[in-house]
């Protein structure tokens, strides 16, 4: 199978991703290993604001109807059910169906495979009834299944918060929040404020998790003494990390940013990896929020239609310049001082000249 | 934590198991594999790669960003031998398993 442009993993960087190149006249070919496209923002039914200027405040699931029919409008050829199993030594990407396995040759790749969460080990966490915040999300939003009646939730990030909220309203009961660290670790009030009356333990951790084949009983460590609660299920919000196993059989090098979820690929400022056929998008970017998510989709993709002398390289310059601009707007000014110390690495690398809009972002020079 | 505590669940290996092979002169996540089967299951590292990493950090007085990451190998999913080798009529299976042959092994 031929294409111009492979991407894999249909998520929002993903799928934005495909449909900018399909726009442009570029032919796609998109693959995800579920059945239905959408990525993590099919459960996400949490309200999503900081997005580019094109996207109203909506729901991560009715972004996701929108993003998802406008896919089914395209050109796009989507294989869902389908899972990049590697890379041959052509550089092509080897994709299964289950029954068989076959090469995708491309022009260029994007890699937008997203992000897997942290677990969090304790005596007791291999125990049914344990799982991650996303698990629980998929469980409630998804797959309409209560994960359990009485809760304990390990962390306090927004997800955690978040996921709290919407456990709440499906009738769970959360007994308690267990953060390791001495304060909580949102630092959204008005997540904190819907929450209501809940007890939270800072400076604890769980001691052990026990039951008969099942959590029946948790045991958490706190600055006063041993806290004994019944609980059936325990939610893990440990936060997310990009996958890099996709990057790694394409021969990309790796770089490490706490902030942006520890170990993930380098960069240039085209969203380009050190395998110069390969390029990525979204999480595997590093961690960061919906809107970011979308527009290094784009930025992805642009430089693959200028790559591919799809658009003028005037053209290419224009768009990517909006889009770095509006993320650099929509992002965290962490994140975003992090991903620029990435491409500022690139740029030592390869003597590359940064473009001129990139210092301009940068206050006129660009530093790591 | 209890020494008796699973870290990879997939080939039931607890912090003790680690500790050992910390303890006879493991350096890396990968040669904690070879000597305890440590990410050898089904899920190939996904869960324990960062507790271990976590571990070894604990053990060896380093920071978590000095300690890297593991060999990640295809095929990047659980797939049948079968499966792997049917209708690849315009390339061959042994290029997939090229990878590891040419390329060999690297310490990180």
């Amino acid at each position: 199978m031929k294409t111009d442009l492979l991407i894999i993993g249909a998520g929002p960087a993903g799928i934005n991703a495909a449909l900018t190149a399909d726009a442009a006249g570029a032919e796609v070919i998109l693959v995800d290993e579920s059945l239905q496209p959408g990525g993590q923002l099919r459960q996400q039914t949490q309200l999503f604001s900081n997005l580019p200027k094109n996207k109203k405040k909506t729901r991560g699931t009715s972004l996701n109807n929108h993003l998802v029919e406008s896919l089914n409008a395209s050109n796009v050829k989507v294989l869902s059910n389908h899972a990049m199993v590697g890379s041959y030594l052509n550089g092509n990407i080897g994709v299964t169906d289950g029954f068989k396995t076959f090469e995708i040759h491309a022009k260029k790749y994007i890699l937008a495979t997203g992000a897997q969460e942290e677990g969090k080990i304790f005596p007791g966490w291999t125990l049914p009834g344990v799982m991650t915040a996303g698990a629980a999300q998929i469980l409630i939003n998804r797959e309409l299944v209560l994960p359990g009646k009485n809760a304990v939730i390990v962390g306090s990030n927004d997800f955690a918060f978040e996921v709290i909220k919407q456990l709440r309203i499906c009738g769970v009961s959360i007994k308690a929040v267990v953060e390791d660290k001495d304060q909580l670790q949102s630092e959204k009030q008005d997540l904190l404020s819907d929450l209501g009356n809940i007890t939270f333990l800072t400076n604890s951790t769980i001691e052990l998790a026990s039951g008969s084949g099942e959590v029946e009983h948790v045991s958490i460590r706190t600055p006063s003494g041993i806290k004994e609660l019944e609980a059936d299920f325990i939610c893990i919000s440990n936060g997310f990390t990009p996958i890099l196993e996709p990057f790694e059989v394409m021969n990309c090098k790796f770089t490490y940013k706490e902030i942006l979820g520890g170990w993930l690929p380098a960069y240039n400022m085209n969203f380009q990896t050190t395998n110069s056929n390969c390029y990525l998008a979204g999480s595997a970017a590093g961690i960061t929020t919906l809107g970011p998510i979308l527009l290094t989709g784009e930025i992805a993709a642009w430089s693959v239609l200028e790559e591919l002398e799809f658009i003028s390289p005037r053209e290419a310059h224009n768009q990517k310049k909006e889009c770095w601009e509006e993320l650099m707007t929509l992002e965290n000014n962490n994140v975003f001082q992090k991903r620029t110390e990435i491409i500022a690495d690139s740029l030592l690398q390869d003597n590359w000249n940064p473009k001129s809009y990139f210092t301009e972002l940068q206050g006129g020079q660009i530093h790591g | 934590m209890d020494k008796s505590t699973i870290v990879c669940r997939c080939e039931e290996i607890n912090i003790d198991e680690i500790e050992n092979a910390l303890k006879n002169g493991a350096q890396t996540f990968d040669d904690i594999k070879r000597l305890t089967r440590t990410g050898m299951g089904s899920c190939q590292s996904k869960v324990c790669l960062h507790p271990v990493r976590e571990i070894i950090a604990d053990y060896h007085n380093k920071d978590l960003q000095d300690v890297g990451i593991s060999r990640m190998r295809i095929p990047l999913k659980p797939i049948r031998m079968g499966t792997l080798a049917t209708e690849s009529k315009d390339s061959n299976v042994a290029s997939v398993f090229g990878e590891s042959v040419e390329e060999g092994d690297e310490n990180r």
